[in-house]
């Protein structure tokens, strides 16, 4: 069994690239008004019920969870346990439960944690959330149906509960996730969907369901002093030019851009003093499915790799939104390694390699992409061209997001065009590319190498981080010699905000996702928003 | 009497779309495709590219061109589908009467009751992207107006002399279809049909705007507008020309269409809003 | 009257069960399903195993025909069934579109006849001069304009570039928020309505008894005002009828740009995650609403022209 080490410690994943005003004094009152940019609609004020990111931006203005992730530190902490002991065999957790107030005035006791877990667990739920559960002792046999309860979380008293894990890793990783909040055992679950009952900052006050969700401050919240903002609206809006049009026009206050846009707003004197970056832990990849005879031999890879001019694309199409991907692992992670150098762009080489491999001419396989400006079509069109030039041949395959991840779960691709999530951790996401993991789960281009995977197993069994760190390099370093995949990027997630907004924070994990207690907004903001 | 006017400038229109996308392999000075060079990309119009370059630093003008055959095959080959479904339809349903007529009538009403973009949105997920899946989905939902009039057509025409003539005669059913009832509803069915063409070239451009349109590289009108619609303020070049086809082929279409309403049958001008 | 609109009302049955059955034929065979659309953001690996629960939760299991007859058997009950995607009955998740719908469609259709209207009778009373061409290709020109392009170009220069108006958004009882989608989405049934007026009028003016009027030496303002204002408008009404029953259904482009909360952006975003139980909703409300605007519009024809007989 691998495990999670505490390496993670080491991790500084906070790279802000542009200093925030950290005025000294917060003032309160006024309204925010928020995006989320990844559709014209929410699928549930229940955040245990959906696993994406547009929800989740409205969820955490809800809701808390056991620990949250600082996007200073790039750790998790302690949010609702006032503190935590750990057992000598390492594997058992005793939590002291903060005094905090669910918006509807109930209480937070042990009992409320325990039932919101055995919930999320529960497979006649079927709740995304499950996911975060799955370290838990006995989360396994409940799933399984071999057992009707979790029996690793455990009431001590009335605040305090016992979490019993099934490896080494710190559970704050799984625990933080704004997907698996503490929900009130006394409230009804039916009602969960359209009137939240949370922990949260907020608590709702109006949705209106394909447009907004405006939110007030709740003022029983467990931090004192917060929030600072009396009014936060979160705005669903999925088209980009529409956001921009609304930025520059000040009906929102905050606007997650894309690549076009992020060079308008870098050259306009008024807007670019107010550009939030950070390096996100995401991969964008092509990967190649060894069901193609070609994609068998590594020169062939490597040869694409070397055929596209990756640095060009992402100067012209993205704009210098992205940096240049080496590996897998985003330049943030630990195991990274400064020395390495992307595939350089080398037509010839491209050409002698593949020449080498058999496959002069001849060589053609489609990408199934979705039209995702920074991973989709857009992309697929440039390398056309480029590919041709070496005599390979590239056609599209069109798709929606859900054909994407039914095509490549179902083994139905030549290739596909994918951002994936490449961190914090880098021992869990190098071993979606282990043989031992399947396809459904996340080796996607089926890749297996038994030195990979002696690295691998090696890493998850080192108690050293430092050595741990080393093998981990080195698998990472491997997977570029073998390029499973043509690397790309790692994201670059750029958001702007008004002059008068302070307080986001640069999350690395996803830029979207506020802590929305701390921001305010100060006395140059207009008249609407005071 | 009439927009004698309005008919030649949808005329003149029409035959310049026709022949950019017929002679587009002479007069495009670029591959559409292959010729994209990013470090020239989003580059104003100039001697060298007359609408500019794209965000992939492909020429504009070569791809409106080329864009123009396939935006002119979805128009033209959908309603050509259209047309021979509501015709077959229409005039048998007419001609026959009976449980065969209330099916098609049954029929039309619910390809009239679903709008025709959301059904073709619904074909176009199962089918997925491309120029065939567009050509089947555009092609199969929009023969209602057709069929009801080549129904009522053949129904008058029916009881007139000439049918009863044939048919005492011992002509085939098939063969007075073609022959007595055809040739006369040709004009009106014609006439739906160039209306159509201009609504379809728009759908091309709404799919391709909801992610299910023509597959790129290649290049139609609604996929360089939709892909365009975020340079509008950067390279404003690449989202202008291709709507301003658009626009000038739809309205050269109706143009045309109205025109050809007036001739053929001065009281048909009301039958379809 | 009653009889008449008891028998549309059984007539629209076969209607609708139709297009219950093709749309579930089609997205029985549609590729991607609701759990894959889960996975679509290709981030923490979400794992297959735990949703796959859904799959029994949702009665994916079981056959075909089966869902069909549970799906109609429900309808008959007035139960639409639950929604995939929010886990709620897919009324509650119809319900609050409706009136944003409703909404918008009228709007359209308002700015249609104010501008439609006029312009289509103008251009009829100079038949074949310049400003009735010109006229007409301004109204035409509405039909040819790709409504996302238009709809941002309106955005550009009223919201951005003037400050007039908001550029997006839905504001329950704001009328600023709804002129920009309806003027977008008004601009092609606007055309229709001018082009079916002139028509209309043109006709009119050539039937005998206007022929009869106008040699009697009636004045032609008055003419215009009395004997033809009432006969197009039978025709006008009957376009502006077919066209808000459509219209709840064309707004898909102009609810998705403008962020509108309608059942056109419902439909678009249930289709890409295969909320199967919406897709199936909302077009049955598309279609019910078109089925009952025709209907109202038979009934003010009769009641406008007594001359035709309902029933």
């Amino acid at each position: 069994m691998l495990t999670r080490l505490s390496l993670m410690a080491a991790l500084a994943l906070g790279t802000a690239t542009t200093a925030l005003a950290q005025d000294a004094t917060p003032k309160d009152g006024g309204t925010f008004v928020f995006t989320a940019p990844y559709g014209n609609s929410i699928t549930s004020l229940d955040i245990t019920a959906t696993p994406h990111t547009q929800d989740e931006i409205v969820g955490k203005a809800l809701n808390r969870s056991l620990y949250k992730w600082n996007p200073d530190s790039g750790k998790p902490e302690l949010d609702l346990a006032e503190s935590v002991e750990k057992s000598a065999d390492g594997k058992t957790y005793t939590y002291k439960l903060r005094d905090a107030t669910f918006h509807n005035g109930d209480k937070l006791d042990a009992d409320d944690v325990v039932w919101s877990y055995n919930r999320l667990a529960d497979p006649k739920k079927a709740l995304p959330g499950a996911e975060q559960m799955l370290q838990i002792e006995g989360v396994a046999e409940f799933q399984d149906g071999k057992a009707d309860h979790i029996s690793g979380v455990k009431k001590i008293d009335d605040k305090t509960v016992a979490i019993t894990v099934i490896n080494l890793a710190d559970p704050g990783w799984n625990l933080m996730s704004n997907y698996a909040p503490i929900y009130s055992k006394d409230y009804p679950e039916d009602q969960l969907a359209s009137k939240p009952n949370g922990l949260g900052p907020f608590k709702l006050a109006n949705y209106v369901p394909g447009s907004k969700v405006e939110l007030v401050k709740f003022d029983d919240y467990y931090e004192q002093g917060k929030p600072h903002l009396a009014k936060l609206d979160i705005m669903l809006m999925g088209e980009a030019a529409a956001r921009d049009v609304a930025f520059r026009n000040g009906e929102i206050d905050a606007n997650v851009l894309g690549p076009v846009q992020y060079e308008a707003y870098t050259q306009d004197a008024a807007l670019k003093d107010h550009i939030l970056e950070v390096a996100e832990v995401y991969t964008r990849n092509i990967g190649f499915n060894p069901k193609i005879e070609a994609f068998k031999d590594k020169r062939v890879r490597q040869a694409i790799n070397y055929a596209i001019n990756s640095d060009l694309i992402i100067q012209k199409l993205l704009k210098n939104k992205a940096y240049p991907a080496v590996s897998w692992l985003p330049t943030s992670s630990p195991a990274f390694d400064k020395d390495a150098k992307p595939y350089a762009y080398d037509p010839d080489k491209a050409k002698a390699l593949l020449k080498e491999a058999g496959y002069e001419t001849g060589l053609k396989f489609s990408v199934t992409a979705t039209d995702n400006e920074s991973w989709g079509l857009p992309i697929v069109e440039a390398i056309i061209p480029m590919l041709a030039k070496v005599g390979v041949e590239v056609t599209t395959d069109p798709v929606d997001g859900s054909v994407l991840s039914d095509k490549i779960l179902s083994d139905n691709f030549d290739s596909y065009i994918w951002s994936n999530s490449s961190g914090p951790d880098p021992l869990k996401y190098l071993n979606c590319f282990h043989s031992g993991t399947s396809q459904t789960a996340c080796n996607y281009v089926k890749f297996a190498n038994a030195d990979f995977d002696k690295l691998l197993d090696a890493a998850g069994n080192e108690t050293d981080p430092a050595k741990q760190n080393d093998l981990l390099r080195q698998a990472n370093n491997l997977l570029q010699e073998e390029a499973p995949v043509w690397f790309f990027n790692y994201n670059k997630a750029v958001m702007a905000y008004q002059p008068w907004v302070h307080g986001l924070k640069p999350n690395a994990m996803e830029l979207a996702i506020q802590d929305y207690e701390d921001i305010w907004i100060d006395d140059t903001a207009p008249a609407g928003r005071k | 009497m009439g927009l004698r006017f309005n008919f030649v400038l949808g005329l003149v229109l029409v035959v310049l779309v026709l022949l950019g996308a017929l002679l587009a392999g002479h007069l495009a000075p670029f591959d559409p495709i292959m010729d994209a060079d990013l470090m020239s990309s989003e580059l104003p119009p100039d001697w060298e590219h007359w609408m500019g370059t794209d965000g992939q630093g492909r020429d504009v003008f070569s791809r409106v061109l080329y864009g123009a055959r396939v935006s002119l095959t979805v128009g033209l080959v959908s309603q050509l589908i259209n047309s021979v479904i509501g015709t077959a339809l229409g005039v048998s349903a007419g001609y026959f009467g009976g449980w065969w007529d209330d099916l098609v009538n049954g029929l039309t009403n619910v390809m009239l009751a679903i709008p025709s973009l959301v059904f073709a949105l619904a074909i176009m997920a199962v089918l997925g992207p491309g120029l065939p899946s567009l050509l089947i989905a555009l092609g199969l939902t929009n023969w209602s107006w057709t069929c009801r009039i080549a129904r009522s057509s053949t129904l008058s025409l029916k009881s007139q002399g000439f049918v009863q003539a044939a048919k005492t005669a011992g002509f085939g059913d098939l063969n007075i279809m073609r022959t007595q009832i055809l040739p006369n509803i040709l004009g009106p069915v014609l006439v739906i049909a160039t209306l159509g063409i201009g609504g379809a070239v728009l759908s091309e451009a709404a799919l391709s705007f909801l992610g299910v349109g023509i597959r790129p590289p290649q290049p139609s009108w609604g996929n360089m507008l939709s892909d365009a619609r975020e340079l509008i303020r950067t390279a404003p070049w690449a989202a202008i020309f291709p709507g301003l086809a658009i626009f000038a082929t739809v309205l050269g279409f109706n143009l045309l269409g109205d025109g050809l309403r007036d001739m053929l049958d001065p009281h048909m001008r009301t039958q379809r809003a | 009257m009653m009889r008449f609109i008891l028998r549309r009302t059984l007539q629209m049955i076969p209607t609708m069960l139709a297009v219950i059955l093709i749309i579930f034929v089609i997205f029985s065979v549609v590729p991607g399903s609701f759990i894959t659309s889960l996975m679509a953001e290709g981030r923490n690996a979400t794992n297959a195993q735990v949703l796959s629960h859904l799959n029994e939760q949702f009665g994916l299991d079981q056959p075909l025909l089966v869902r069909l007859w549970n799906y109609l058997w429900g309808l008959a009950h007035f139960d639409l069934g639950i929604s995939y995607r929010t886990r709620e009955p897919v009324w509650n998740v119809i319900e609050p579109r409706l009136w944003p719908s409703i909404k918008l469609a009228l709007s359209a259709m308002g700015f249609a006849a104010v501008v439609g209207i006029p312009l289509g009778f103008l251009a009829a009373l100079k038949p074949g001069s310049i400003f009735d061409s010109g006229t007409m290709v301004v109204a035409v020109s509405g039909l040819s304009l790709p409504e996302f392009w238009f709809g941002l170009l309106l955005m550009y220069v009223f919201a951005l570039t003037l400050g007039w108006l908001p550029s997006f958004g839905y504001q329950p009882g704001s009328i600023r928020h709804i002129i920009l989608p309806a003027i977008a989405l008004g601009v092609s049934p606007m055309a229709l309505l001018a082009r079916t007026t002139r028509a209309g009028v043109l006709d009119v003016m050539n039937a005998d008894f206007v022929r009869t009027a106008r040699a009697k030496g009636l004045a032609e303002p008055r003419l215009v005002r009395s004997h033809v204002a009432r006969n197009v408008l039978v025709l006008i009404l009957t376009t502006m009828g077919l066209q808000i029953g459509a219209l709840m259904g064309q707004a898909i482009v102009v609810e998705k740009l403008f962020s509108w909360p309608g059942i056109g952006s419902l439909l678009v975003d249930s289709v890409s995650v295969r909320d199967i139980p919406v897709v199936q909703g909302a077009v049955l409300v598309i279609v019910l609403w078109f089925l009952v605007i025709n209907m109202l519009v038979d009934v003010a024809y009769a009641l406008i022209d007594p001359r035709i007989k309902v029933g």
